[in-house]
């Protein structure tokens, strides 16, 4: 007979670490099926190209297939993987951050693969069918490494959409969740309002397109450290 | 004796309705508890308040003479699997043990594999497609292999049939008594966790109304069997909480402990002493508890 004694337990880092683990250790959902879903898409294009006699550049947008995911897989991590995280004793914290951290990884896999994708596509004059899935001028325009941010951040704000949406249905409800996203669009509707009254379209579109890929990719990031900070808070009170 | 939870004044409320009423007790260390009471009575709040996956409104407790919630140092050292505790998406059982043994320092995976068998858990289907009884074995068996110096059980037995409960009562026990540890079981299959749990917390709306070892609890009450006519004889002047017969057999529970008197009474009129059906008298104190709430609700209108 051996008495259970209060064994040593990982440190703090190591919960978090174990947290990634945890999202891995079926790494259908965080790997496999984003790259399956990015090459059944690179395919079809590719089909698709060939049957398009038009010989000018053709682009796909088949890419944003995988955002569609990533929002799912945010949902998820929310509704399914933090109640299982409760269970396995997990605090609140050491969820959020290890959770951030897998998606973080995910989201640098797939800046990568794509950007990866954008070398051979330019090499190869777009798979020697002038058709572009991952390689566009405005992304490449600060280089390899802004198309990668680019990726990187878009990942990022889907994944987060998707964990703070769910986050806030679990916390208020239904009705909570339809209250803010009404008030966003209100925001942004008040924002529109706003330049047109100014007449400041032109000068507004200009500064966009003159911010550059980098620079948008960091606001895009801006915005999901702010979202990534009311997730934290709303998640440590929230009962799985 | 050593408590490793205490609970003071522990009220949770949602909106109106209060699903735990001012309770405080203490948990001792190694201990097997029976947390009973009917349904929404509040044995899942309380257990989830415990292990800070919920909040209290109002009220203290302590596990391991800290706070649990958000401790790092607390929480690994206790396992709550709920009876619908949810698992990732596409989990299968190995992904929820891997898991398991990732966050809990005693994990033991021989003993998991074994209850992999005796339960024949399918290893090669996803969670969310297995049946209920299944289900409940998945919690069943991170609960028990993650030997966790205190461990919650939360209605495990739902949907295993009578073969898989005492698979689990047995390696329960067997475990339990290799590796001594503090076990809390909600349960209302009192009878069958009866022999298992040495301490009953009885909780009622939302109250404790019973604390005790399962011996006292067994001590307020009597069964006796035998003639008719002498059973009812005895029985004249005290309260019956069951009665049952067979021709001119009857077995007639009843209140109270027996003083040497009604011993010498029993031997005299030739009646049998038989153990007492805990389900029955839990039961009725539950009962009783409700009508004992009616009636001050009566007085004070």
């Amino acid at each position: 007979m051996t008495a259970i004694s209060p064994a040593a337990t990982a440190t703090p880092r190591g919960r978090i670490l174990n947290v990634v683990r945890m999202q891995y250790v079926n790494r259908m959902t965080f790997v496999w099926i984003p790259l399956l879903i990015l090459g059944a898409v690179l395919v079809f294009s590719v089909v698709i190209w060939v049957m398009i006699p038009y010989g000018g550049p053709k682009y796909s947008a088949g890419s944003q297939a995988l955002i569609w995911y990533l929002l799912a897989v945010g949902i998820q991590s929310l509704t399914l993987t933090f109640p299982f995280s409760q269970a396995m004793s997990v605090t609140r914290r050491e969820f959020f951050f290890g959770t951030y951290l897998t998606a973080a990884t995910t989201a640098a896999l797939l800046a990568v693969v794509t950007t990866v994708g954008g070398f051979i596509e330019s090499a190869t004059g777009g798979w020697g069918l002038n058709g572009w899935m991952f390689y566009t001028a405005w992304t490449w325009d600060s280089g390899p490494l802004g198309a990668a941010l680019s990726v990187f951040a878009l990942a990022m704000l889907t994944f987060t959409a998707g964990f703070w949406g769910a986050t806030i249905y679990k916390r208020f409800g239904g009705l909570g969740l339809t209250l803010v996203l009404v008030g966003i669009g209100a925001l942004l509707i008040a924002g529109l309002w706003v330049i047109g009254r100014l007449n400041a379209w032109v000068a507004v579109f200009g500064w966009l397109a003159s911010l550059g890929v980098v620079p948008l990719s960091l606001v895009v990031l801006g915005i999901v450290v702010v979202l990534g900070a009311t997730e934290f808070w709303m998640l440590r009170r929230l009962v799985p | 004796m050593t408590s490793v939870i205490e609970v003071e004044n522990l009220t949770k409320r949602y909106g109106d309705v209060i699903a735990v009423d001012d309770v405080g007790f203490q948990i001792e260390k190694d201990v097997i508890y029976g947390l009973l009471g009917r349904n929404g009575a509040g044995k899942t709040t309380v257990m989830s308040i415990l292990t800070a996956q919920n909040f209290a409104s109002r009220g203290r407790v302590r596990v391991f003479g800290e706070a649990p919630y958000e401790n790092a140092r607390v929480l690994p050292r206790m396992c709550f699997v709920r009876e619908s505790q949810k698992y990732p998406d596409d989990a299968k059982a190995p992904h929820a043990f891997r898991t398991a043994s990732l966050f809990f320092p005693n994990w033991d995976q021989e003993l998991c594999d074994r209850l992999v068998a005796d339960f024949q858990l399918p290893m090669n289907r996803r969670i969310k497609k297995l049946s209920r009884g299944q289900l409940s074995a998945v919690g069943v068996i991170i609960g028990l292999a993650s030997r966790a110096e205190i461990t919650f059980f939360d209605e495990p037995y739902l949907g295993l049939d009578a073969v898989a409960r005492q698979v689990f009562y047995d390696r329960l026990i067997e475990d339990y008594a290799e590796h001594p540890r503090t076990i809390i079981l909600s349960s209302h299959l009192i009878d069958e966790v009866a022999n298992l749990i040495e301490r009953v917390l009885v909780i009622d709306q939302g109250r404790i109304i019973m604390d005790e070892t399962t011996d006292d609890v067994r001590g307020r009450a009597t069964t006796v069997v035998g003639d008719a006519t002498a059973v009812e004889s005895f029985a004249a002047g005290r309260e019956v909480i069951h009665r049952e017969s067979l021709g001119r057999v009857v077995s007639a529970t009843v209140l109270g402990t027996l003083t040497d008197d009604d011993r010498r009474l029993l031997a005299t009129s030739g009646l049998d002493v038989a153990p007492v059906s805990l389900q029955q008298l839990i039961v009725r104190m539950t009962q009783r508890a409700a009508d004992g709430r009616t009636q001050n609700e009566g007085a004070l209108r």
